[in-house]
This record gives structure tokens, C-alpha cells and sequence, in this order.
């Protein structure tokens, strides 16, 4: 269990949800602490996006919810929006808008009805595009943007939203290593301001780069802790096969998936600053 | 990082592409007023009284009911397609054109026999008649989708009412075969016989669905991310899409009871804006309201003029027209695709 | 005795010679076939008179009944209603649903329909002898009694035409002197369509002296704009009850004089299926036309 240094943004009791009839989160409980970044990661199919979306109250659930300390049902429509921002998978169509127009939809929650941007909406807009390098081609409608280009925006979209909590579902879809590398720093940033960001991965690599780890398997919590402590990897290994070939490259830990050498495997000598990891559980 | 590329097509501002429209409808509705049962013929003089009545009792509120039955249209193409998120919704889904149809069908067959009847029909009118269809057909698709959560279920409950109601019209015209071409004329849509009542009561009906919709643009901007997206950003979607479903009924409702049903002029004015200026929901609304407007007072205006003083069905040349324009669009770039 | 038998004998031998080629002449008459065109060109021969009818178009039909083979009819199309013997017929379909599997089973000698219809050529694939007639003016009607008076030698088909001919001229008799020449407006259909002078309906109106504001250019049924029925002022509409909502309402309508004196026919049901068929009983049509113009000059109204 981790020590709870810090004060729990979102949390969630006894959270079950269902998709389409069938049973997804089985009486889920989960602490998401704010100023950390935790990635959440599994296997296909274990209810990681279903969690987010009943975690930002987009699906109807069992159990509680807890935004801020308040039970996320009783937070009015507005305010709700302003301090939990959500990044679905792309499930947008609309080409016709600048990427500016997108990101200024941020904004909303922090607009009144019909009201017109004002400084503080385009500053915030503005801050947004340049944390995601699309500020040079805000003009530019959605449908003649790449797929990266069109994340970027997206990305600068939820960001806009200043919102303490940040929840973000496959962030680094089509997005190359630089600008995956900045994702990183700027994730990095906004937990040092305060910000719970919570975001599921399927990049193990990156994920083990948060302050915390919480590995799912079949709809429940099978692990929630430091991505360095030795309880992960092994809630990894097993979620994901034993098929992970966990190493310690220079203070950060990194996965390759386990295929069989077909050459015969190096002397442990030509990897010295290599410490490879136990395969069989204590 | 960022690239410079040039955008695709010269992008008019809305601001310009309004001025534009309006311009182009105000020459339209003086061409109007100028074309008659004697072709074009430019004569103000006002001496003679039945010119003058002809002017104004004739040809200036036919001209002026054709834009607004247009831009009616046009605003509920527009509304549809935000609404669905369907490049090829136009204002006739959720049942409304079954519905107005079977309206028609039925004051017709019933209201033609008995004396009860025929009071009945004078009061009413098939205008009355078409407007309650209309508002029957969405009610009952609504109904069949038991709300409006679900676009998807909606979609599909206009498609069963469209083909019920449909069924049932086919009925009632196997019954009384002499309603069958009045059917066909109405279904051909007219602009012949619009008069100054009409004009009040589109232009009510336009501006109240105008500021129900421009009510909604930010709700219809934030559906063009996705409907979960719009609701994490405090979207009131169920409240959004009632009020949505409500202003496009009456729009379409009031466009059919005075025209009929004319083709094409809702799924092509939406394309028409787009396609020259790129802009949010709020301005989409209203230059798509203008735009169907110029569509159906130009396509009256040839109805008019081509073979005077007979006249074509205006609903077969919004279909040449619109058709014509769609395919034109189809052809210079490859539909839907990105980047 | 004997010159007696001799003279009878020549008698009979004349009397044979005589009636000999008369007999013959007769025996070839029955034997000979009639030939029939019809309206396409086809061509049909008949050594004797179809006894099984069936008629895919109601003038068709009341022209059958008209020349008194009422009882020969063995199907009838959906819209056929007169006399009312042929409601008891079966039904055939109307013109896009046509029954031909019925039509087939009802082993007709002859089926009688428009050039409109969708399936002559079908009908004559499966072996069935079709005939296509049309009438669109009184000219038509009349050649088209004559075809099927001939097709099913009657006698005397031209009594009818001549029963139709006699009841126009009465009606146009009866017509009030101040009645003649008035200007008119007859409106078949909504948005709107007019009848014009070379339709069947349109000489009608000429029979019984009557103007029309359309010209003969326009053709039968042009669709008119509502501007040009104000200009041209009629004296009098007559038009049907389903279209006849909201016409005092129209726009621009209130300076045409029928409007003003209020001198509309509105026509029910019977009455708009009586004059919307070019067939045997165009006369009652003209008759119910030249009732409405009595009865819009008789009363106080005065007429331009």
C-alpha cells in the first residue's frame, strides 16, 4: 500500500459498472492522490477505459465516487466539469473547426452560457497549444490534421480545462518519442503544480515512469503501488503472462516483451550495468 | 513539430459569407418580385391596380415565403446534422416527412367526403393537416426511442415510423385513388400560393428555432468531439437534444404544411456553408438558414420563369440544383477524407 | 298441269340462282374475319366477338357497358366504378400494381387498356390478347366507340356517340343566354393545374360556349402559375371539393370576379369522377357542367 503523503483527489468504494449488460468493474476501490501521476495499465479487456469514464461520471455505476472529498453526484453539472477533465479515445468527427476553436470548447465549463471568450479563456487557450506545440497552426481545421497533430490539439483541449483532476485515455495514441517526450515533461509539471493526472497506457514503458502503478486484470485492482517495487512487477508479470522481461536501465524501469532467443543468450558480462530480474516469483 | 502547409481551399469568414448571401438573397427576392406569369418584366410603375396588387399580393410574399420556407429548411439540415453528427441528415428524418405525408393522406380521404368533414377541412387546411403530421411523426418516433438519450435509437425509430406511416399512407391512397395526385403535388412541394400570413408565420417560426439553435451552438460545437466528451464538459446533452429535436420539428413542420415537401434544399445548405467557410455551430446555424433561403427563392424563381406561365414543380428543380451542387462537391475531393 | 310444273320449277331454279349468292355471300360475311388496329399499330383479327373482357381503365370499361356488353366483363381495374354491376367484378390493380397472374387466370379473349399501362408486353408473353385504346378528346372517344363497336360487332356503336352528341347539345341549349361566353376557370388538381382547351374537358367548355383562360398552346393540363388566373379575371371556377380548401383565401385571388361574386362550382366526389373520364358519359359531364353555369347565373349575382 502506498503512504498517503498526499491528499486523495478522486477515489472510488465498492465501484462497479457494467457496459452493454455485461459486467465490467467488479466493486472497484481505488485512491488517486492529487500532485501524482498514476498510470493505469493491463491487459485488453480489463475495464481500464470503463473505469475512467465511470471514474469521470460518464457512465452510471454502483458504489461511490469521490471528487475533492465530495461525492462526485452531489457536485453541480458545471462545477464538476471545471475541476475533472476528461480525454476519451478519439471519438470525435467534427472537421470543421479551427484547433483553436477545439481547445477554446475547453474553456466551457468556465464560460457562461453564450458568453464570449474573454482573456482569461484565451490565455488559458493560448498556454494549452503552447505546451503541445500546435499554437503556430491553430487556424487550421480539424479534418486536415494528422493523426498526431489532431492528438496534440485534443490534448491541448483537456488541458485547457485547468482542471485539478486530469483523466486521459490512450494520451500518446499517434504521437512520435519527441512528442511523447514532452507529454512525459508536461504530465511531470502539472503533478508538481497539484494536479491528480491519471492516465491508462498501454505503453508499459512510459507507464512505469509515473509516481504510481495501478495494474487491472478482469474488471479489479490487482495492484496499486510504486512502479519500482518489486509488488508491481510481479502484479505485471502475472496480468501480463509472465511474456515481460522487466530490467533497470540507468534508474528507470523498462519492459521488452519475452520472445524465445533463438541465438544462444549473452554472458551476463556483456550487460555489467544490467541487474536482470528473478523469473520466477519468491 | 509544426509545418507550414497552405490550407486547402480559400476559407471566406462568416462574416463575409453572410453579407454575401444576404446580398445575393435581396437581388433574388427584386428578380422575384420581376418574374411572373409574363417572364421577367421590369415594371414599378404602379398606375395600374391589378399590376399593383400582382406586386404586392402575389409575387413579393411568394418570393419572400420562398427564402423563409428555405432558410426554415436549411437551419433544420443544419440542426440534424450537428444533432446526429450525419453529413447526410436532412430535415426529413425522425419521421417528419411520414408523418406530414400520412396528415395530408388522411384530411384528404377523410375530410373529402362528409359535410362534418369539409368544415373540418376549411378550418384546417392541409397546411394545418401537414404540421400535425409532422409534429405526430417525430412525437411517435421520440416515443419508439423512449427519449432522447440515445441518437442511434433514435435514428432508427424515425426509420420505422418513416416506413409504418409510410405503409399506412400507401392504405389509405389504395382506398381513395383520387387523392393520389394530390398527393404527388404535394409531395413535389409548391411555393405558389404563399401569402402574407404565410410570411408572419415562418418568420416567427424561423426566428424562435433561430434562437433555440443558436442557444444550442455550443452544445453542438462540444458534440463534434463526441457525446462522452461533451457531457464531461458540463453538456446538458439530454436537455440540448430535446430543445434541438423540438426547434427542427417546428422548423420542418411549418416549411412542409406551407410548401409541401421540397427535396434536397435542408441536406444541401449546410454542405454549401461548410464548404466555403469553415466556422463554429453558431455562425453554421444562421448562414445555413440563409443559404437554404437563396436555394429555395432561386430554384422558385426558375420554377417561375422557364416556362411562363406554366410552372415547374419547384421541388424537381431544389433536386436538380441541390443534386447537381452535391455531386460537384463529391467530385472535387474525396468526401469526408483527412489529411 | 304440265306447263304449270315446268314454270314452278324455273321459279325454284331462279329463285335458287338468286338467293344462291346471296347465301354464299352471307356464309362469307360470317365467315370473314374483323380486323382491329389499335392505338400502337397492333393489329388483331377476330372471326367471332370476344365473349371473356377485361378493361384496365374505367372510360374502357363504361364504354363496354355503354355498348351493352356489361355482361361479358370478367375483371376490371381498381378504379373502374360505373355502372355499378362492375363492382362486383374482381379488381385488378391500378396501374403500377397491376394483378397479371389474375388477369391471366380470368382466361380473358381481349384485354382493353391505356397506352400508360405497364403491362401490355407482359400480358402478351403469356399467350393474352391485348388491345390499347385511348381517349383524350371528344375526337378519341368517338373513334374509340367505333374500334370497340367493332371489336364487338355491335350493331350500332355510334347510337352512343350519338346519345353523347344529343345530351351536349341539349346542355349546351339550356345554357341562359347571359351565361354564354363567360370566361372560366376550370382547376383539376392543386398547385395549381388547369384544364385546358384541347383536352376533352376543355371542349366540353367550347360545346357549351363557354371561354377559357388557358390557350390552346399550353396544352391539356398545364400547371399554371397563380398569377396568371388574376390576370386573366375568370367569371367563374369550377373546381373539386378535395382541392377547394382555402380558395377564397388564396393570395391576390380577392380581385378575380369569381372570387368577389363568389361564382364557384365545387364538383363532389361522382361528379369530378363523371367529368374526369373521356367516355360514354360525356354528356352527363357536360350536363353537370351546364348545370353549375345555370345555377351561377340564375340567382342574384349579375354577370359582366
Amino acid at each position: 500500500m502506498m503512504s498517503t503523503t498526499h491528499a486523495t483527489a478522486l477515489s472510488c468504494e465498492d465501484l462497479s459498472a457494467s457496459l452493454q449488460g455485461q459486467p465490467v468493474l467488479h466493486r472497484l476501490s481505488l485512491q488517486l492522490p492529487a500532485g501524482q501521476w498514476t498510470a493505469i495499465v493491463g491487459p485488453n479487456g480489463a475495464g481500464k477505459s470503463t473505469l475512467l469514464r465511470a471514474l469521470a461520471g460518464l457512465i452510471p455505476s454502483l458504489g461511490s465516487i469521490e471528487l475533492l472529498g465530495r461525492p462526485l453526484t452531489e457536485w453541480p453539472r458545471k462545477a464538476r466539469a471545471r475541476e475533472l477533465a476528461w480525454l476519451g479515445q478519439n471519438e470525435s468527427s467534427g472537421d470543421e473547426l479551427s484547433a483553436q476553436d477545439v481547445v477554446m470548447l475547453g474553456r466551457l465549463p468556465h464560460r457562461a452560457w453564450l458568453a464570449p471568450p474573454s482573456s482569461a479563456d484565451q490565455a488559458a487557450v493560448q498556454q494549452a497549444m503552447l505546451q503541445t506545440q500546435c499554437w503556430d497552426w491553430r487556424q487550421r481545421p480539424l479534418g486536415q490534421l494528422s493523426g498526431g497533430e489532431r492528438q496534440r490539439v485534443l490534448l491541448a483541449r483537456a488541458l485547457a480545462v485547468q482542471a485539478q483532476v486530469l483523466l486521459m485515455d490512450e494520451p500518446l495514441a499517434h504521437l512520435d518519442p519527441p512528442h511523447q517526450a514532452d507529454w512525459l515533461q508536461l504530465v511531470r509539471g502539472l503533478a508538481r503544480a497539484g494536479v491528480a493526472v491519471v492516465s491508462v497506457l498501454h505503453e508499459l514503458n512510459m507507464a512505469l515512469q509515473a509516481d504510481g502503478l495501478v495494474i487491472m486484470q478482469a474488471g479489479r485492482v490487482l495492484c496499486h503501488g510504486r512502479p519500482s517495487e518489486a509488488d508491481s512487477h510481479r502484479a505485471l508479470q502475472q496480468v501480463f503472462d509472465e511474456r515481460l522481461h522487466l530490467l533497470e536501465v540507468q534508474g528507470q524501469w523498462l519492459t521488452l516483451p519475452l520472445a524465445p532467443m533463438t541465438s544462444p543468450a549473452p554472458s551476463p558480462a556483456a550487460f555489467s550495468n544490467i541487474v536482470p530480474l528473478k523469473q520466477k516469483a519468491d | 513539430m509544426s509545418r507550414a502547409a497552405a490550407p486547402h481551399a480559400p476559407s471566406w469568414s462568416a462574416w463575409r459569407l453572410l453579407a454575401g448571401l444576404l446580398l445575393a438573397s435581396g437581388l433574388a427576392l427584386a428578380l422575384g418580385v420581376a418574374v411572373g406569369s409574363t417572364g421577367f418584366a421590369l415594371d414599378w410603375s404602379g398606375t395600374d391596380p391589378m399590376q399593383a396588387q400582382i406586386l404586392w399580393q402575389i409575387r413579393l410574399p411568394r418570393s419572400a415565403g420562398a427564402w423563409l420556407a428555405g432558410a426554415l429548411l436549411g437551419l433544420a439540415g443544419a440542426i440534424t446534422q450537428g444533432l446526429f453528427r450525419n453529413p447526410l441528415a436532412d430535415p426529413y428524418l425522425l419521421g417528419s416527412a411520414a408523418g406530414a405525408r400520412l396528415g395530408v393522406a388522411l384530411s384528404l380521404a377523410v375530410l373529402g367526403g362528409t359535410p362534418m368533414g369539409m368544415q373540418w377541412l376549411e378550418r384546417l387546411g392541409l397546411t394545418g393537416a401537414a404540421f400535425l403530421g409532422t409534429l405526430a411523426g417525430v412525437s411517435l418516433a421520440l416515443t419508439m426511442a423512449k427519449g432522447v438519450e440515445h441518437t442511434l435509437r433514435l435514428l432508427l425509430a424515425g426509420v420505422v415510423v418513416g416506413v409504418v406511416l409510410g405503409a399506412v399512407t400507401d392504405l389509405i391512397t389504395l382506398a381513395q385513388p383520387d387523392i393520389l395526385r394530390t398527393m404527388q403535388a404535394f409531395v413535389l412541394g409548391t411555393t405558389s400560393f404563399l401569402g402574407w400570413p404565410s410570411i408572419v408565420l415562418m418568420g416567427g417560426v424561423l426566428l424562435l428555432s433561430l434562437a433555440v439553435a443558436l442557444g444550442a451552438s455550443e452544445a453542438l460545437d462540444a458534440l463534434t468531439l463526441g457525446e462522452a466528451t461533451a457531457e464531461s464538459l458540463g453538456v446538458r446533452l439530454g436537455l440540448v437534444r430535446a430543445l434541438l429535436i423540438i426547434a427542427f420539428a417546428l422548423a420542418t413542420g411549418t416549411a412542409v404544411a406551407q410548401t409541401g415537401m421540397i427535396a434536397f434544399v435542408g441536406l444541401v445548405a449546410p454542405h454549401l456553408v461548410r464548404n466555403l467557410c469553415h466556422g463554429s455551430h453558431r455562425q453554421l446555424l444562421l448562414l445555413s438558414a440563409c443559404a437554404g433561403g437563396l436555394l429555395l427563392l432561386a430554384a422558385d424563381i426558375l420554377s417561375r420563369w422557364l416556362m411562363a406561365p406554366q410552372e415547374l414543380p419547384v421541388g424537381v428543380i431544389t433536386a436538380i440544383l441541390g443534386g447537381g451542387y452535391l455531386l460537384r462537391l463529391m467530385h472535387k475531393r474525396k468526401y469526408g477524407g483527412r489529411a | 298441269m304440265k306447263p304449270r310444273f315446268v314454270s314452278s320449277l324455273v321459279a325454284a331454279s331462279l329463285l335458287a340462282l338468286m338467293l344462291g349468292p346471296v347465301h354464299a355471300q352471307a356464309q362469307a360475311q360470317s365467315s370473314a374475319k374483323v380486323e382491329i388496329k389499335d392505338d400502337l399499330g397492333h393489329t388483331t383479327q377476330w372471326s367471332r366477338p370476344p365473349q371473356r373482357i377485361v378493361t384496365l381503365l374505367p372510360s374502357l370499361t363504361e364504354t363496354v357497358c355503354a355498348l351493352g356488353a356489361c355482361e361479358r366483363l370478367v375483371g376490371v381495374d381498381r378504379y373502374s366504378n360505373f355502372p355499378e354491376a362492375v363492382n362486383k367484378l374482381p379488381k385488378l390493380g391500378g396501374l403500377d400494381d397491376t394483378q397479371v397472374e389474375t388477369i391471366v387466370s380470368l382466361r380473358p379473349d381481349v384485354v382493353l387498356l391505356a397506352p400508360s399501362s405497364r403491362v401490355t408486353d407482359r400480358l402478351r408473353s403469356l399467350g393474352l390478347t391485348v388491345v390499347t385504346l385511348e381517349a383524350k378528346s371528344y375526337a378519341d372517344v368517338q373513334r374509340v366507340l367505333d374500334k370497340i363497336g367493332a371489336l364487338l360487332q355491335v350493331r350500332d356503336a355510334q347510337a352512343v356517340w350519338r346519345r353523347i352528341e344529343a345530351l351536349v347539345g341539349a346542355a349546351a341549349q339550356s345554357i341562359p343566354p347571359q351565361a354564354r361566353g363567360a370566361l372560366v376557370y376550370y382547376e383539376v388538381d392543386r398547385s395549381p393545374y388547369a384544364a385546358g382547351p384541347v383536352s376533352f374537358m376543355g371542349e366540353t367548355m367550347a360545346r357549351l360556349g363557354v371561354k377559357n383562360i388557358i390557350t390552346p398552346e399550353m396544352g391539356p393540363f398545364p400547371k399554371i402559375s397563380p398569377e396568371y388566373v388574376v390576370r386573366a379575371a375568370p367569371q367563374l371556377i369550377m373546381i373539386g371539393k378535395r382541392n377547394a380548401d382555402g380558395l377564397f383565401q388564396r393570395p391576390g385571388w380577392d380581385r378575380i370576379p369569381a372570387i368577389r361574386e363568389q361564382r364557384v362550382c365545387v364538383f363532389d366526389a361522382q361528379q369530378s369522377d363523371v367529368l374526369a373520364r373521356p367516355g360514354p358519359r360525356m354528356g352527363e359531364a357536360a350536363q353537370i357542367m351546364a348545370q353549375c353555369l345555370r345555377e351561377q347565373s340564375s340567382s342574384s349575382k349579375k354577370a359582366r
